[in-house]
């Protein structure tokens, strides 16, 4: 890998790194939801670093450049972040449409409370 | 039996007086109405006329929309439910033949058909309506001349999957998963008429999707569902 990728990631991973903490200071972002994104800042961190490993790791796998393998498990990272989250929007979707049913039925309840009342 | 009719209504304000008038004068079965969150006067007009109505915050579709009338159906005690278009399109008087193939233990779902004994005609829309008959028969081996009929009655079975299983829906992939869990679906004979008021929610591009959405439902999804064990 090139001095100026390995410069690049590493500075990348500490702006989100700062961006993270910061966040989270504002409350605006989950400790839990943020680890990930801590871990995958660390990670480039790590390979920019022991850029050996990467071209280790590369050569075994039969990648072309280091640079290649540093994508792949960028990309990887990715795709399983976004499948997570889909994962979890479903989820609040279910949520937010059980509260709706439950507002209309609560609603209806006292509806029929207060016409018996008034009857 | 006590028998519930759900009428989902979005945006019917000119529609829903004379569909609920209809249920009312053609069944002595209860009915509740569903608003779910019409921009225009549904709500009022169900209000100023004391209809039975429960009124969802926001909008959430018309599958919602059944499945907190299956809730209610549920919580309620109803031995069966009937989703029943609130436009205008379905006439209340064959609702009792629905019911009667349940009662008599003919159906766990009865479904209010156009073509049991009438011929498909030949449009873009039946098109549909024959692909996706032709999917069920591939997946189940049974003939639903109308898996897209906005009529259905469901027995207390069928009520109780509704509310345990959020990801059955109100249209035809459902009825490939009540199928595979050995339930009976049974079609009987009904008329429907056109719209009066208000635009039906299928666009070409709409279509296309809910195509593709059953498509994908009915053969990777409901097709893998565990069959129930018989005895």
């Amino acid at each position: 890998m090139s001095v100026t990728l390995r410069a690049i990631l590493i500075v990348s991973s500490i702006i989100s790194c700062i961006l993270c903490i910061k966040k989270i200071k504002q409350a605006k972002l989950k400790v839990e939801n943020a680890i990930v994104w801590m871990l995958g800042s660390f990670l480039l961190i790590f390979m920019s670093i022991f850029s050996g490993v990467v071209e280790w790791c590369a050569t075994g796998l039969g990648f072309e450049a280091p640079v290649n393998f540093v994508f792949v498990i960028v990309i990887a990272f990715l795709l399983i972040e976004v499948y997570l989250n889909n994962l979890k929007i479903t989820e609040l979707n279910e949520k937010i449409k059980d509260i709706a049913h439950h507002i209309a039925i609560n609603e209806h309840e006292n509806d029929e409370e207060k016409e018996k009342n008034n009857g | 039996m006590k028998v519930l009719i759900i009428i989902p209504a979005y945006n019917e304000e000119k529609n829903i007086e004379k569909t609920v008038n209809d249920v009312v004068k053609n069944t002595s079965y209860d009915y509740v109405v569903v608003n779910d969150c019409s921009k225009d006067k549904t709500f009022e007009v169900c209000k100023k006329n004391g209809y039975n109505v429960l009124s969802l915050p926001v909008n959430y579709g018309l599958t919602s929309g059944i499945q907190l009338g299956m809730k209610y159906a549920y919580q309620n005690g109803y031995d069966i439910a009937i989703q029943f278009d609130g436009d205008g399109q379905h006439q209340a008087s064959y609702l009792k033949d629905l019911v009667k193939e349940i009662e008599e233990g003919n159906a766990n779902i009865a479904i209010g058909s156009r073509f049991v004994e009438e011929k498909k005609p030949f449009s873009m829309r039946m098109l549909g309506s024959r692909l996706i008959s032709l999917a069920i028969k591939l997946t189940t081996f049974k003939r639903i001349t109308d898996p897209t009929s906005g009529m259905r009655a469901y027995d207390r079975q069928a009520i109780e999957a509704f509310v345990s299983d959020a990801s059955l829906t109100p249209e035809p992939d459902t009825l490939v998963y009540m199928l595979k869990k050995n339930m009976k679906v049974k079609e009987v004979q009904v008329e429907m008429k056109e719209r009066e008021f208000g635009e039906s929610y299928l666009s070409p591009l709409k279509s296309v999707k809910y195509m593709a959405n059953m498509f994908f439902s009915i053969f990777l999804i409901r097709n893998l569902t565990r069959k129930k064990r018989v005895g």
